[in-house]
């Protein structure tokens, strides 16, 4: 126990889109792999069809097929070129949602990216603040049953992206966290390294929604893009090219105005025929990631935009902690990289919050003077793996290791100590 | 994947990114970990942008391990020998470290193919520095000569304060592995697998691979050996590797898989838990599921437009409940 604390911590965060896993210490994530998983089915499939038949082979392949599965970009690949594999999600909007998928995607983390023996360091894994304690059993189980790690913690992401801030500036552990990922995204207010827990606000709309709405877009102009390829095709404009408009009216002038400046082109190669293609790519990239300050655009299910969801859930938190919410507003997750949207996600906030401040002037007639709120919302270059950095971080100090839940404990008492979480205890 | 890949794939993957980039300067500072406890640092400095210091850890030998200046026996001629000129040893090394090598990266050589063998190579310098012993033994065996002054049975270190053993001969060298896992349950699930494994090993695919034996006490080669090194609560597996193996190219291979036959059995030990633990789960829930049917057929509920469930209760309904309520 003791020389495995003497090793760095394994960080792993494991997002819907995106896993970024490294170790404790550095800067960077090792790696950072799309979370999936392709898994040979063919091999189940025979077993179930024919009961009879050569008992030994049938069982070899079976012990095989547990070994036969990729993840991440090879994943990818393999089932774009065979049709025996099949993709597979472990993670959905941010939660687990299948299991063995979930523990071989870590197996392979672990064995084939890493290569690190799990035997020998403390792991940190991270959650979404709306994980079921249960959920946290499940990884507890996996992680000291199959991997019989010395030491766990599952950290919250918020608190780990606003430990990244920590060493940069001040001890700032005040805050609200805009985590935007590929399939969840989370408001949440943190008070002194403490969970707000009622007032986390989470709405619809996340990256992946960005990527199906260029997509749509692209369709709806008739580009010639090839459909088994369309998603991924939009998926790589949305991260190459879009970013944020102040004004979408403007921007539709601006475009119209010098066509040429603005329409970019997207070359690819159609998998099937290997036959090169081109499409361009216009008024998506400002609109994509529209979708988050007008969502009537996309959806009509949900037509609050993200400033005005920041704000309720502000005004919903203890009225001690408002004036520090404004003024550290902290992004995190790959959806917010497009460019200026802090600035933009500022901007609206400001507003909402200046016209407040002045309706409650003119309520009062200027007989008491308010203080102006300071709105800032704080962005940095390392936002995209500001989760995992602020793992790193956390798990690189001495403390982290009496913190973790240890196997002896695991052996103890069960599973049932990872329901509670210390960082909700507030560890910092 | 059921074999583990040789090149360290974080290494491999920040040297091509290092060379693709070249001219531009960055900073850069990674200390890592692999299996058995091998560390490695790379550094870059803004300034010179074209060196990159790599300083490799080994794991800590035990007492009968032989080893010269902080490395394995034979390792400085094997660097030299697969890096040439690109790679100079700096001695001392870096504090902490066993190895620190200063590689030049303008100095690779123009062909791309030969460029990436080449970095795939220093990728895999943990097999050139801890597989450098075993090398020297395997190639004169190749050659079916026995190495000068090297005692019998030769220790190599593979794990921290944990060593397997060679006993070269002319026409064939033996390698004995004692196995120990910290954990109960890895310990049966080691043994259940090695027995398997030499199984395997007789069924008529394999019939060139080296034979293959398992046994729960330390086998014959090992006498005179000090007590501690015996000590295995998986028992030993003892591998003899004929002139066959080792010919040209399969050296390399064998050499690699040899100097990591501990990891690959944890990894394989991993993977059965893991699979025990994907039946097990399926089990439940297809218990579950029986539980599910066994239940009274309770009134189908209505699925409203937003995909919640909602009972109806009828008037009387809801007398009769209120009421037992009361009064039972």
């Amino acid at each position: 126990m003791d020389s495995a604390a003497s090793r760095p911590a394994v960080v792993i965060d494991n997002g819907t889109g995106y896993t970024k896993m490294g170790f404790a210490g550095n800067v960077e994530p090792c790696f950072i792999a799309p979370t999936v998983v392709a898994v040979n089915e063919s091999f189940l499939n025979q077993n179930r069809s024919s009961t009879k038949g050569n008992w030994l082979a049938q069982h070899s392949a079976g012990v095989m097929a547990d070994l036969d599965f990729f993840i991440g970009d090879e994943a990818i690949a393999r089932s774009r070129n065979s049709s025996t594999y099949n993709l597979s999600y472990p993670i959905v909007h941010g939660q687990v949602d299948n299991w063995d998928a979930m523990e071989r995607f870590w197996q392979q983390c672990i064995f084939n990216y890493l290569r690190c023996d799990p035997e020998d360091h403390y792991f940190l894994l991270t959650e979404s603040p709306l994980t079921a304690p249960e959920s946290r059993e499940y990884t507890g189980e996996i992680m000291f049953e199959t991997f019989n790690v010395p030491g766990l913690y599952i950290a919250v992401q918020p608190v780990l992206a606003l430990a990244a801030g920590y060493t940069t500036s001040k001890c700032e552990m005040t805050g609200v966290v805009v985590d935007v990922g590929d399939g969840a995204t989370h408001v949440v207010p943190v008070a002194d390294g403490y969970v707000i827990g009622s007032s986390i606000k989470s709405i619809p709309i996340a990256g992946k929604d960005v990527t199906l709405f260029v997509q749509q877009l692209m369709r709806e102009r008739g580009e010639h893009v090839p459909p088994e390829d369309s998603f991924e095709v939009a998926r790589k404009v949305k991260e190459m090219y879009c970013y944020t408009s102040s004004d979408i009216v403007k921007e539709f002038n601006k475009h119209d105005k010098e066509p040429g400046k603005y329409i970019k082109h997207w070359r690819g190669i159609k998998p099937k025929t290997g036959a090169p293609y081109s499409c361009d790519v216009g008024y998506e990239r400002f609109l994509g990631p529209e979708i988050f300050f007008n969502p009537e655009i996309y959806s009509s299910d949900f037509a609050t935009p993200l400033p005005a969801v920041i704000d309720k859930c502000i005004q919903s938190a203890p009225i001690d902690t408002r004036r520090a919410l404004y003024k550290n507003i902290v992004l995190s997750g790959g959806s917010t990289m497009f460019k200026d949207f802090h600035r933009r996600l500022q901007r609206d906030v400001k507003k909402i919050v200046d016209a407040r401040v002045l309706a409650s002037d003119s309520r009062l007639d200027g007989e008491v003077k308010s203080q102006p709120v300071e709105v800032n919302v704080v962005s940095h270059p390392i936002q995209r793996y500001a989760v995992w950095f602020g793992g790193s971080v956390l798990a690189s100090t001495p403390e982290f290791f009496a913190a973790c839940h240890t196997k002896a404990e695991y052996e103890e008492y069960g599973a049932s100590i990872c329901r509670t979480n210390p960082v909700f205890k507030g560890m910092y | 994947m059921i074999l583990l890949q040789s090149p360290s794939r974080f290494l491999l993957q920040t040297l091509l990114n290092r060379v693709q980039n070249l001219e531009k300067g960055v900073e850069l500072d990674y200390q890592w970990v692999e299996f058995d406890d091998v560390r490695y640092h790379v550094q870059v400095s803004m300034k010179y942008p074209q060196f990159l210091l790599l300083s490799v850890s080994l794991p800590t030998p035990a007492q009968e391990a032989v080893f010269s200046g902080g490395l394995p026996f034979g390792a400085i001629e094997a660097i030299k020998a697969s890096y040439g000129v690109l790679v100079q040893i700096l001695d001392p090394p870096k504090d902490g470290f066993n190895l620190t090598l200063k590689l030049n990266l303008s100095k690779l050589p123009p062909d791309e193919e030969y460029k990436h063998a080449l970095l795939v190579k220093i990728a895999s310098v943990r097999e050139v520095v801890l597989g450098a012993p075993l090398r020297v033994v395997l190639k004169h065996l190749a050659s079916r000569t026995v190495a000068p002054d090297i005692n019998r049975p030769f220790a190599l270190v593979h794990r921290p304060k944990e060593s397997f053993f060679l006993v070269p001969q002319a026409e064939k060298v033996t390698v004995v592995f004692p196995m120990r896992f910290k954990d109960s349950i890895d310990t049966v699930l080691a043994t259940s697998f090695l027995q398997e494994f030499v199984e395997a090993r007789r069924t008529a695919g394999l019939n060139n691979a080296p034979p293959c034996l398992w046994s729960p006490s330390p086998p014959l080669e090992l006498r005179g050996t000090a007590g501690e090194a015996l000590s295995a609560n998986a028992g030993f597996v003892t591998f003899v590797i004929f002139p066959r193996h080792v010919e040209g190219k399969k050296l390399d291979r064998t050499v690699w898989s040899l100097s990591t036959f501990r990891a690959y059995v944890s990894y394989h030990v991993k993977c059965s838990e893991g699979f025990m633990h994907t039946r097990m789960r399926r089990r439940v829930e297809s218990l579950i599921q029986a539980l599910d049917r066994a239940k009274p057929d309770l009134e189908k509920s209505k699925k409203t437009v937003q995909g919640r469930s909602f009972k109806r209760l009828s008037l009387k309904e809801a007398h009769t409940n209120s009421n037992s309520q009361r009064w039972s």
